[in-house]
């Protein structure tokens, strides 16, 4: 074949994957990338958005107080709708925190290399989710101080014990493991990276301080050895958590008889809506994060576009739910479910005519545009290459996402078995200063993580690296210029030896 | 007292290759050092099979049988609560809390365990750090560490090390 060189590379490059890695990296540029900001003097605008975190944590806080002191008739809740933004919020919460721990668990399992510049950021959002999550059940109870009798099995004075056989508790059960879960995988991970700080560290306080968090950590191969090991052995243990905790917080629903909870779908439906969400949050937070940090070598256009398509893929497995939800409504031949589906739809309700009148069917059209409709423009490469495209379609999906626990939760109950009992919810300034203080709670503990600790898992990197240019030894391939040679994984290169 | 010659390495693979020399020509209390875990040095060190894996099986097998066990003693027998008429020992309610009690005592393990016993940890103080230079240790280089014997010839060493790729040998000494 007479083909150019020049022309075989070309056109081999267009079909190599985008790289790991940007740009010529050794383990000394490493450290200084990925390190040295904890040194530098925090920006202005890092300062800014701490301080409106903070304002926001205020009014959260001053929310918690007006509901433990005056109680949760300060929310909008009502009868027949006594699960509305607590409920709707937690899940939320709890589903966005799913995506750190598949990327963290699931894909190291999966050898996938991908994961390794954002796992760190995406643990640590798991946490902060979590946090915020598990505030929304603990006030919901009403009297947090009482509930730890009916929640933990401890031997109270009381003396019983509690009721097992009830979803709550499997609830309570699932997220607290969770939490300790991703919370001791995250420190894990952390260990070596707090040492590379101590190690790198100016002064003698910060030498200090990171000394104690990293617990005298210094790198022994002895200790290696185990580590691997206990690292890959929690992954394993928290890819069962990723399927199972949103499980069980679909059985609360699920195990109830309410018309649009009683389902069989949901455990998966549920799950994958945690993976989408939690994947759309992670790239909120991750584009904005890799541009002011620096960051563009190591979380790259390969990153953001495998994110993007594993959004495109929970959509449409949410999308198929959403359909399946309302084909059975029809199909059981349920009057109830027939006429909860036709509610949230607002269009062919049959004789159901009060369904056209409902206040919550533009919520329902919301989330299917923002879950099914917005994330098909990750189909095309330019909308999962374009940071700002992919920004904003990951906006609408938090958006719709929330949407959903809305209709699931509000437009549910709302609408009973007893047409005597029907409601309307409304959010009052307490619901809404909550939702919006644990946004801003979050975004705090989350600028502090970027600040004080290694936002990228700056040891796998290095590893991942080393790894890259060993690969590229063993097959030679000569055609490849010095810079393709660090940045990509290559195969063995048969064709081009051909 | 414990004395201790340090030799730095640019890269790994020649640090894997001077510990599995050093280790052969019968010399005991090695160690190596690396910002990230490197292939090859568990052989070259001969390092045993870690015991992790049976701890944590054991771990979430009674964290599993614990969990079982809390909700039917609890639930059926210590005060028997009447759900739904179910009876009070219902199986399969139980498997949700039994999977995560399971999960849970695996995980507290693992974590701990590996910190205060397979690591020995938390411990900030180590004859290593009284070397200024091994701070390279957790950010781009590698080290091996040698005990130094009683009365031995520490230039015969150092000279081994040398040959065997080390760009800078020096010694410590420290409470173990």
């Amino acid at each position: 074949m007479a083909v150019s060189a020049a022309a075989r590379i070309e056109a081999r490059r267009t079909l190599e994957p985008l790289p790991l890695l940007e740009g010529e990296q050794d383990d000394g540029t490493l450290n200084k990338t990925l390190l040295d900001y904890v040194w530098r003097k925090p920006g202005k605008g890092w300062l800014l958005l701490v301080g409106l975190g903070l304002a926001g944590t205020g009014l959260l806080t001053l929310a918690v107080v007006v509901t433990v002191s005056k109680g949760i008739g300060m929310w909008g809740n009502n009868i027949p709708v006594a699960w509305a933004f607590g409920i709707i919020n937690f899940v939320w919460w709890i589903g966005i925190g799913h995506a750190g721990t598949l990327i963290s668990a699931i894909l190291l399992l999966f050898q996938q290399k991908w994961r390794t510049s954002i796992n760190r950021f995406a643990e640590a959002m798991t946490l902060f989710a979590v946090l915020q999550a598990a505030l929304f059940p603990v006030l919901h109870t009403g009297r947090p101080w009482f509930a730890i009798y009916w929640l933990f099995p401890y031997p109270s004075t009381n003396r019983i014990w509690p009721q097992f056989k009830s979803p709550l508790m499997w609830d309570v059960f699932a997220v607290s493991t969770y939490f300790i879960t991703s919370l001791l995988f995250w420190y894990l991970g952390l260990i070596p990276d707090l040492a590379a700080l101590r190690d790198s560290s100016t002064s003698r306080w910060m030498r200090r301080i990171y000394g104690v968090f990293s617990f005298g950590w210094r790198g022994s191969a002895r200790h290696w050895h185990h580590y691997k090991i206990a690292y890959l052995l929690l992954a394993g243990l928290a890819t069962p958590l990723v399927l199972s905790v949103h499980t069980i917080v679909s059985y609360d629903f699920a195990v109830s008889v309410v018309p649009g909870w009683h389902e069989t779908i949901f455990p998966p439906y549920f799950v994958a809506g945690a993976v989408f969400s939690g994947f759309a949050m992670v790239v909120t937070l991750i584009v904005p994060a890799r541009r002011f940090m620096r960051l563009k070598h190591v979380v790259t256009a390969r990153h953001l576009e495998a994110m993007c398509k594993i959004m495109l893929a929970t959509s449409l497995i949410v999308g198929y739910g959403y359909l399946m939800e309302h084909f059975l409504s029809w199909y059981s031949g349920n009057p109830y479910d027939f006429y909860q589906y036709a509610n949230r739809r607002g269009i062919l309700h049959g004789s159901f005519q009060s369904a056209a009148q409902d206040p919550y069917i533009p919520i329902f059209w919301l989330m299917v545009f923002c879950n099914v409709v917005v994330p098909s423009i990750f189909w095309s490469k330019w909308g999962r290459t374009n940071v700002y495209v992919m920004w904003i379609a990951a906006i609408f999906i938090n958006v719709g996402m929330w949407c959903e626990r809305f209709v699931i939760v509000v437009i549910s109950l709302h609408r009973d078995f007893l047409p005597s009992s029907w409601a309307v919810y409304k959010p009052t300034w307490v619901d809404l200063s909550l939702l919006a203080g644990t946004i801003c709670f979050f975004g705090m503990l989350f600028l502090l993580f970027l600040k004080f600790l290694p936002a990228v898992a700056v040891q796998e990197v290095k590893e991942l690296r080393h790894e890259l240019q060993a690969a590229h030894e063993r097959h030679e391939i000569p055609e490849f210029s010095q810079e393709i040679i660090h940045v990509t994984e290559l195969e063995a290169g048969e064709e081009d030896q051909r | 007292m414990k004395r201790l010659v340090l030799a730095e390495f640019a890269e790994p693979e020649p640090m894997v290759e001077a510990a599995r020399k050093l280790r052969e020509s019968g010399r005991e209390g090695l160690d190596a050092y690396s910002p990230y875990p490197i292939h090859g040095i568990d052989d070259a060190l001969k390092l045993p099979r870690s015991k992790v894996p049976l701890v944590a099986l054991i771990a979430g097998l009674a964290g599993a049988t614990g969990g079982y066990v809390l909700q039917w003693w609890t639930n059926a027998v210590d005060y028997e609560i009447n759900v739904a008429n179910r009876p009070p020992h219902a199986w399969p309610t139980n498997i949700p809390v039994t999977f995560e009690s399971g999960v849970l005592v695996c995980v507290l393990t693992l974590f701990f365990g590996s910190l205060f016993y397979f690591f020995g940890l938390p411990r900030t103080y180590h004859p290593v750090f009284e070397a200024e230079e091994f701070r390279s240790a957790s950010l781009d280089k590698f080290w091996i560490s040698a005990e130094i014997k009683e009365g031995e010839d520490l230039r015969e060493l150092e000279r081994t090390l040398r040959d065997l790729g080390a760009r800078r040998v020096t010694q410590v000494e420290g409470e173990e």
